[in-house]
């Protein structure tokens, strides 16, 4: 379903970019050494380019052993993201759920998996403790209208999904969005729109701790 | 119900009492300081306190509101309840409760409502009258960054009593508002929140329907800032006798809510006169039971 949507990643890979592929590196070795040699330093500042040019890679780092839901095709173009099976899994194991949206193309996105990455030290260990980490991957088109968020009780656009669940933030649908959930999709706590507030370790802390 | 209404007298009461207009002026000189403003970092670099703190904003402003008079902190004469972090920063929740009764003897005759980091920094100064039986009110603030949001109870013996939370978010200011119905600008509300008690406290909530507009919000269409356009005033009454004179500045969020009590004065209409910056009056009534 999402090759019908404009994502940057999908078209890159879809025209065949990838200069570094094992099977290029061999052709130009047939060349000559001498020249190979010369082809190899181009083809590698060529390489380090495109890489350091790369969008950093989408989604929640590893380290939080998130589970990534992708969301599915419903009633024409709304997309869904079943929280059921992650709603059980947290009921199973006795734990809260952290469902993280972030969209592939949101610059805030990566700046606050950026966060997460350089201080999984510190914090992975205290997600782990009694969080179950979801990462729904979305995009910045997706909008309100079209995002729907299904839960046992609940299967509804983003607006109505917030209104029902006592959440203030149904005006404005903003990626990145965190919700903390309890194992029936009971908000835990209003979360800010947003995750400027949390993106240091303390503030991160906070969050985690419940603390209004 | 809303209609148009004569001008309201004036709100001067020659107390030197801190007006919206007197106020408004201090943001404006405390500018120049901004630059040189020291803040306590947090480890990702953003300010941190605590919520009994004070603050650089609020040691230059306090004296220029009260003078040298005491702010007293920890009484147990009021309490400020805002979320530490709010789903948005145009609309914290606030609320003030008073922890004394209101009567003759001694009330809760002034609320002043402060957000340290704000491009202006008083909300909102309300006039009790002691009909309001209990001086609690609700309502709606910008908070522009991370900030202190502070409540100082004037009450009847002249004290004063503060208390203050630390809020984090931002962009308060600059949010752009809901346009979707202008033709229902001024449209004032007036609605009980529980069922009325004659002769007891009774819950009442004032809303305004109006943007609110900080100067602060960008048109993406014309990409000039909106010009401030807000809710200066709402003047409360219940059977023609003054409850609540409600100073309002843009930090109120859009379409300015004030919930309140009041104990009935008699027969009569709860009755709200708002004014806005253009100098429209609105008028919201209900009849009482």
């Amino acid at each position: 379903m999402w090759a019908n949507l404009p994502c940057p990643e999908g078209r890159a890979m879809a025209h065949g970019l990838q200069p570094w592929a094992p099977g290029r590196l061999s052709r130009l070795w047939q060349v000559g050494r001498a020249k190979g040699a010369a082809w190899l330093a181009c083809w590698a500042l060529v390489a380090a380019a495109l890489l350091a040019a790369a969008p950093a890679q989408a989604g929640l780092p590893a380290d939080y052993s998130p589970l990534v839901l992708q969301p599915k095709l419903q009633d024409g173009d709304r997309l869904e993201f079943d929280l059921r099976p992650a709603l059980a899994q947290a009921r199973q194991a006795g734990k809260r759920l952290y469902v993280y949206l972030g969209a592939n193309d949101c610059k805030f996105c990566r700046r606050y998996e950026a966060f997460l990455a350089a201080n999984a030290t510190a914090l992975k260990g205290h997600f782990a403790k009694d969080w179950l980490v979801v990462d729904l991957r979305s995009q910045l088109n997706l909008t309100a209208q079209r995002l729907v968020l299904r839960t046992d009780t609940l299967a509804l656009p983003y607006a109505e999904f917030q209104r029902a669940i006592g959440d203030e933030r149904a005006r404005m649908l903003v990626y990145p969005s965190v919700w903390l959930l309890d194992g029936h999709g009971k908000p835990l706590m209003q979360m800010p729109a947003g995750n400027g507030t949390f993106e240091t370790v303390p503030e991160q802390l906070e969050i985690l701790r419940l603390e209004q | 119900m809303t209609d148009h209404i004569a001008p309201p007298p004036s709100d001067a009461d020659g107390r030197g009492a801190p007006t919206r207009r007197r106020l408004l002026a201090w943001p404006v000189a405390l500018l120049p300081g901004w630059a040189a403003m020291p803040s306590t970092a947090a480890p990702g670099g953003l300010p941190s306190a605590a919520h009994g703190d004070s603050s650089v904003e609020w040691d230059r402003l306090r004296p220029k509101l009260f003078g040298d008079r005491p702010v007293l902190a920890g009484t147990g004469k009021v309490q400020l309840t805002a979320p530490l972090r709010a789903a948005y920063g145009a609309s914290v929740p606030v609320k003030v409760t008073s922890l004394l009764p209101q009567n003759d003897s001694l009330y809760v005759r002034r609320l002043t409502l402060v957000v340290d980091k704000n491009p202006s920094q008083v909300a909102a100064v309300l006039q009790l009258q002691p009909g309001v039986g209990q001086a609690n009110i609700e309502t709606r603030l910008r908070v522009d960054e991370y900030s202190h949001v502070r409540v100082v109870a004037e009450l009847s013996d002249g004290t004063l009593h503060t208390d203050s939370r630390f809020v984090k978010t931002s962009g308060g200011c600059s949010a752009p508002p809901n346009r979707d119905s202008p033709e229902l600008i001024g449209r004032t509300t007036l609605r009980l929140a529980a069922p009325f008690q004659p002769g007891g406290l009774n819950t009442a909530d004032v809303t305004v329907l109006h943007p609110n507009d900080t100067g602060f919000e960008l048109n993406n269409v014309t990409v000039m800032f909106i010009p401030p356009y807000f809710v200066r005033s709402i003047r409360i009454s219940q059977a023609g006798q003054p409850l609540i004179d409600a100073e309002l500045d843009f930090s109120v969020s859009e379409n300015p809510t004030l919930r309140f009590h009041f104990v009935p004065q008699g027969p009569g209409e709860l009755r709200a006169e708002v004014e806005d910056t253009k100098e429209r009056r609105y008028v919201g009534q209900l009849a009482l039971p």
